[in-house]
């Protein structure tokens, strides 16, 4: 699902995000992807899912090549994403609905096959009695969790959550990342980056280190083995 | 990744999507209703004056067709014989470009001229006959530059005839008809270039008010046509309204000046008619208004997603 071959990510301003970074993820997979802030989390997963592109190295990503994908195919390929932010990037000037509907609308969903998967998608993530609230209404938890919903409601094959649990309380992280679990154990490929090393230790998923924006070389497969 | 028959079809997804940004965008104009009408009325007012002068300038137009002036040139020959003058007529009639050809003798002007005094004997003391003879040509079409052509053939049949056309003020009134015309060309250019420009720059700030949706919708796999779409249907919808109001508008402003126009026409020996804008006219001005809409629209929404 995920391939990396010695990617280098530099900016503008010299620094390297990521240096010569290689990485496998099979399809049906799970990871956690740790650092200290600032060691390349978020670029990585931006590199994935072509909000950036690399200084040097191959990303392949659901069999495309990110080098070679024309410009115009860029929308079509991250249709395949679903995206989880740490500030959740809610639009407050619309109902929770709307908001979880987006992807939907941009795929030409009919209005009420889209309710339809837009309250199973809030249902998931147990926030179906709140689909009417304006989302300044939610607590920050339940806001992450509209995040969330909005990223699986077109059912994507690939997850990237970067730092879903930064703001939120144990016991909300712990359900939070249950529910990427969930995803995961019905085929959705998910790669999520959290600094919260006890919370994800123990949910026996493998764990890339990333510091300084060197990675060991790494492959993860749908069953849990590392290697 | 989907189940087949949950989505819809491609073209129904496109369909959708269209008729959804028609809607949202209508939506839109209706959630800021005075911003709306002052768009509707800065386009209407905007289409609506090129088209009043036009309609003027197509009733001096018909004025000047609806004259049934028939052009002439008089051909003036001194000492020309009757044989001179059967001569030259004969030739002119050869002429390309020529209806009709009329000799009138010295003789027969002198007497036409006495026939027209009250008392003939008046002109008993002249000893000779002062009048020249006259070739009346009668051209065969009446366009200046026709009639220009058959003055030109003239003078090389009969260098030493004084040439004397009436078309003159047909020629004076069809050149300040060009002229307007050309005023009006550039006047509606202008016009049309500050209607675009005030169409872009609402659809780029609107574009910049949804820069947040946009930022997510583009993370989410949205297309920059899908980002657009609802500004272009704004834009539409504005020069739609615009388009119907400046008929309006034009409507309203010919039946409040259609009178004093004919009056002052008449002043002046005119008879003008200022007529009502026709079926055509007001085809023209909505078309205007969709098409300078949706021109605006793109230039703007284009800018602001580049941005």
């Amino acid at each position: 699902m995920i391939r990396l071959q010695r990617v280098t990510k530099r900016f503008d301003g010299g620094s390297e995000a990521l240096s010569n970074v290689s990485l496998r993820v099979d399809a049906g997979a799970l990871a956690f992807l740790t650092g200290p802030s600032g060691a390349g989390k978020s670029t990585l997963l931006r590199l994935i899912a072509r909000l950036e592109r690399p200084t040097r190295g191959r990303i392949m990503v659901n069999g495309r090549d990110l080098e070679t994908l024309p410009r115009g195919e860029v929308p079509q390929f991250r249709r395949g994403i679903g995206l989880v932010f740490q500030d959740h990037r809610l639009l407050f000037d619309r109902p929770v609905h709307a908001n979880v509907a987006l992807p939907l609308e941009i795929l030409g969903y009919r209005r009420t096959e889209a309710r339809k998967r837009v309250r199973a998608a809030l249902d998931k993530v147990g926030l179906l009695q709140k689909e009417g609230a304006q989302p300044q209404t939610l607590s920050a938890g339940e806001q992450q969790r509209v995040g969330i919903a909005r990223a699986i409601v077109h059912r994507p094959a690939l997850l990237l959550a970067d730092e879903p649990t930064g703001n939120l309380d144990p016991r909300l992280s712990r359900e939070i990342m249950q529910l990427f679990l969930d995803f995961n154990r019905v085929g959705v490929t998910a790669l999520i980056a959290s600094h919260n090393l006890e919370l994800i230790s123990g949910l026996g998923k493998p764990i890339l280190h990333l510091e300084n924006g060197k990675l060991e070389a790494r492959h993860v497969t749908e069953s849990r083995s590392t290697g | 990744m989907k189940e087949a028959g949950e989505r819809a079809g491609c073209l129904e997804a496109w369909l959708y999507n269209h008729a959804d940004a028609a809607r949202r965008s209508f939506r839109r104009r209706m959630d800021a209703p005075g911003q709306t009408l002052i768009m509707i009325a800065v386009l209407g007012f905007i289409l609506a004056l090129p088209a009043y002068l036009w309609l003027l300038l197509e009733s001096a137009r018909a004025l000047s067709a609806n004259i049934d002036h028939e052009p002439r040139i008089a051909l003036y020959l001194d000492d020309a014989d009757a044989e001179a003058l059967a001569d030259a007529a004969a030739r002119i009639v050869a002429l390309p470009g020529v209806a009709q050809v009329t000799p009138i003798g010295a003789d027969e002007a002198l007497d036409e001229y006495r026939a027209s005094l009250p008392d003939p004997a008046l002109l008993n003391w002249l000893e000779d006959n002062p009048l020249p003879a006259i070739i009346e040509v009668v051209p065969l079409e009446r366009t200046p530059e026709a009639i220009a052509a058959l003055e030109a053939r003239l003078a090389g049949l009969l260098p030493e005839a004084t040439r004397v056309s009436d078309h003159e003020w047909v020629r004076q009134l069809q050149a300040l008809h060009a002229a307007g015309q050309r005023v009006l060309l550039v006047v509606a250019g202008l016009l049309a270039l500050g209607v675009t420009l005030i169409l872009a720059v609402a659809a780029a700030s609107e574009l910049r008010e949804r820069r947040e949706e946009i930022a997510i919708s583009r993370i989410t796999g949205a297309t920059d046509r899908f980002l657009r779409r609802p500004s272009l249907y704004g834009g539409l919808l504005l020069g739609l309204s615009g388009g119907v109001f400046s008929l309006l508008l034009l409507g309203a402003g010919v039946m409040l000046t259609r009178a004093p126009v004919e009056a002052a026409a008449s002043v002046f020996g005119l008879p003008l008619v200022f007529a009502a804008p026709e079926a055509r006219v007001g085809l023209i001005l909505v078309g205007a208004g969709l098409v300078l809409g949706w021109i605006g629209a793109r230039l703007g929404s284009g800018a602001a997603l580049r941005d």
